[in-house]
């Protein structure tokens, strides 16, 4: 009951959101919808397995999710008020921002801990709405456009996943289980017909895909991020990419149990690969500091498609990546927020001097530079240690080495562009005056950052667990 | 009874290949939710009331009422009443649709299960195909809900040519969430039609690097 709970209490915070007009009730408001977040996920963690509200299920991987989402959820209001402050803004305008990010986080948290495919399909069409309501939060033309794509290629991708999720209904039925419970499910897997299988993952493959942010229906994310205020793009690019992978890691695990599993590992490599070709290219041409760490994001999510195709190790790798990607792009994305309340411009050409101006801030960006690229200390270092070590392992060196040179390409472009904000004289302020910065403002960005390191060279025994019990589907 | 219903449907999917005005789009999407209504009822594998209220409630009152309402008002609101930016000649659409339809059926007939049923499935994977192809020839974000509608009803019919039957609760959040996501986008067609004073796609072409 825990979880209808919590959807009750969002509910009605929501609501009470959108009708007190005073400030301190607002605040009021957030910390309770705070307080019940981080309770359920300490809930989930303390009752792994357990059963809940007749279609969830507190599992490992969704505990492990809803973690995290717990942990940015705490950054991204800190933010989404620094945002909102230096910003023209009336109360009901907050209010329908904070009700559209309450009403996101449980549609996340709702998909996270799903245990019926169709019931995770909800969730995950749910978050379409509120993330395009949050895109167009600035209501410029930008906002608009972006938002539009957005609503509009994520539901014709979601309505491409139902169509898979309608066919694996029939060929269980087809097999004597009518429930779409995963549990179910895997245990007729090897029974089911690979034709249908096929079908079936490579329209949820495609589908989710939009909401992973990887190959083909990538594009729509990317649009997202330059209109969304900061923090929002901030969710969009972490625990959002989070939703859709746990989207097809659930169908994949099926996959996993019958004869389609080469098959199914050849199409994630595939679309791993694509998507990090896709990013390199952009990259290359790229003059938008959003943009550029949007086609991050892809390049990041192409990793981790490419890792779950590579077998247990590969899947360990996927997983670590996922929790290490979602802190580092987040603590970029409230960075760049604040790059952007001094140059009012997140083009590359209208920053520079930053170091200058925000030594803190410029601090971020260069540990933030280290982490996103992969180098020592950064836990993404680990992790992407692994994914090479189980391609290597699995003899597909001519993949590796071309994910490397590929990687070479990124950083340059990542290294290039951000030393050029920090240390290039060239400014143009398009805004109307520079904002003196608090630099007690990128303390969160900095937790995030050591948590990263903190994780990825001395995991507890319980983070480590998670993701070991969670990767316990894949033989 | 079911079979002339289907084709039926079938021949709604050519006459949009046909139609150019926008009020022509808004009858066919409202005949297609009655057809489906009595596609639906002549194949109930069981009598529940729970079913028979989401099927009515589903079809006839979102499908044949509320939807085509809610797009005459963006109709009237944005004032669109002819579209002449279909990149694709009627003729060559009419054909194309056609092909896609005997494509659908030697797809079905190929995919050679017992769990789905080939006249149903043939005419569903048209009905989610045509509508990408609608979406693809048409230049402006109204047709585009219009498309994407065709696909929301291939995706109802494709629900029942593979006999999927689901819990009462999911299958009303699911209609809930569709028809939520169809409002949102409804509105924000306005907004695009008030800002851009059009809802030409080519109007909505800023983001890029």
């Amino acid at each position: 009951m825990m979880l209808l709970l919590y959807f009750i209490l969002v509910l009605i915070l929501s609501v009470l959101l959108l009708l007190v007009r005073g400030k301190a009730l607002n605040t009021v408001i957030k910390i309770l919808f705070l307080a019940g977040q981080t309770a359920l996920s300490a809930y989930a963690f303390l009752h792994p397995g357990e059963q809940d509200s007749l279609y969830f299920k507190f599992d490992t991987i969704g505990t492990l999710l809803s973690l995290v989402l717990t942990v940015l959820s705490f950054a991204t209001f800190y933010h989404s008020e620094l945002y909102i402050a230096r910003h023209p803004s009336t109360l009901r305008k907050d209010g329908f921002y904070y009700a559209s990010l309450f009403l996101l986080i449980a549609a996340m948290t709702g998909a996270y801990f799903a245990d019926h495919l169709a019931v995770m399909w909800i969730s995950i069409e749910a978050t379409t709405v509120f993330v395009a309501i949050l895109i167009y939060h600035e209501k410029n033309k930008t906002a608009l456009e972006a938002s539009w794509k957005y609503l509009f290629v994520s539901s014709i991708g979601v309505a491409l996943a139902f169509m898979g999720i309608l066919f694996l209904s029939a060929i269980a039925s087809e097999k004597g289980v009518s429930n779409l419970g995963f549990g179910p499910l895997l245990s007729i897997a090897p029974l089911m017909d690979p034709l249908w299988l096929k079908i079936i993952f490579l329209l949820v493959l495609t589908g989710f895909s939009a909401k992973m942010g990887v190959a083909p229906l990538h594009t729509v994310t990317v649009d997202a991020h330059t209109a969304a205020p900061s923090p929002v793009s901030a969710f969009i690019s972490t625990a959002l990419m989070n939703v859709g992978f746990l989207g097809i890691f659930r169908v994949y695990t099926i996959l996993v149990h019958s004869e389609c599993r080469p098959w199914a590992n050849a199409l994630l490599m595939l679309t791993g690969l694509i998507s990090i070709t896709l990013s390199a290219i952009q990259l290359l041409r790229i003059r938008h500091f959003k943009r550029m760490f949007a086609f991050s994001s892809l390049e990041h999510m192409g990793i981790v498609i490419l890792a779950l195709s590579l077998g247990r190790v590969g899947a360990y790798a996927a997983i670590l990546h996922l929790v290490f990607h979602s802190f580092v792009k987040a603590g970029l994305f409230y960075q760049i927020g604040q790059a952007h309340s001094i140059f009012h411009s997140y083009w590359i050409k209208d920053a520079g001097n930053y170091m200058k101006i925000n030594p803190a801030g410029s601090l971020v960006m260069i540990l933030g530079f280290i982490s996103i690229t992969a180098m020592p200390p950064s836990g993404l270092f680990i992790s992407e240690f692994l994914v090479f070590k189980a391609l290597f392992s699995a003899h597909h060196v001519v993949a590796a080495v071309y994910v490397l040179l590929l990687l070479c390409i990124i950083l340059y472009v990542f290294a290039t562009h951000l030393f050029k904000l920090l240390y290039s004289d060239e400014t143009r302020n398009t805004g109307p005056g520079q904002i003196k910065l608090n630099g007690f403002e990128t303390v969160s960005q900095f937790i995030l950052f050591a948590l990263v390191i903190y994780l990825g060279f001395f995991p507890p025994e319980f983070f480590t667990g998670l993701i070991r019990s969670a990767i316990t589907l894949i033989p | 009874m079911s079979h002339v219903l289907i084709l039926l449907y079938a021949v709604t999917l050519i006459y949009f290949a046909l139609a150019e005005r926008v009020a022509k789009f808004i009858v066919l999407l409202s005949i297609q939710g009655v057809l489906l209504f009595f596609i639906a009822l002549d194949n109930l594998i069981s009598i529940h009331v729970l079913g028979l209220i989401l099927i009515l409630l589903e079809t006839l009152i979102v499908k044949a009422m509320v939807i085509p309402w809610f797009l005459r008002r963006i109709r009237k609101s944005n004032n669109l009443k002819r579209v002449h930016e279909s990149a694709i000649p009627v003729f060559y659409s009419l054909i194309i649709v056609a092909l896609i339809l005997v494509g659908s059926f030697f797809v079905s007939n190929a995919l050679n299960s017992q769990s789905i049923r080939v006249r149903f499935f043939t005419v569903a994977l048209t009905s989610v195909l045509s509508g990408i192809y609608f979406i693809i020839i048409h230049k402006n974000i109204f047709s585009h809900l219009v498309g994407y509608l065709i696909i929301e009803n291939g995706v109802f019919l494709l629900s029942l040519a593979v006999g999927s039957e689901m819990p009462f609760m999911v299958s009303l959040a699911v209609l809930f969430d569709i028809v939520i996501g169809i409002l949102v986008i409804g509105v924000f067609i306005n907004h695009v039609g008030n800002t851009f004073q059009s809802t030409h796609i080519n109007r909505l072409a800023q983001l890029k690097d």
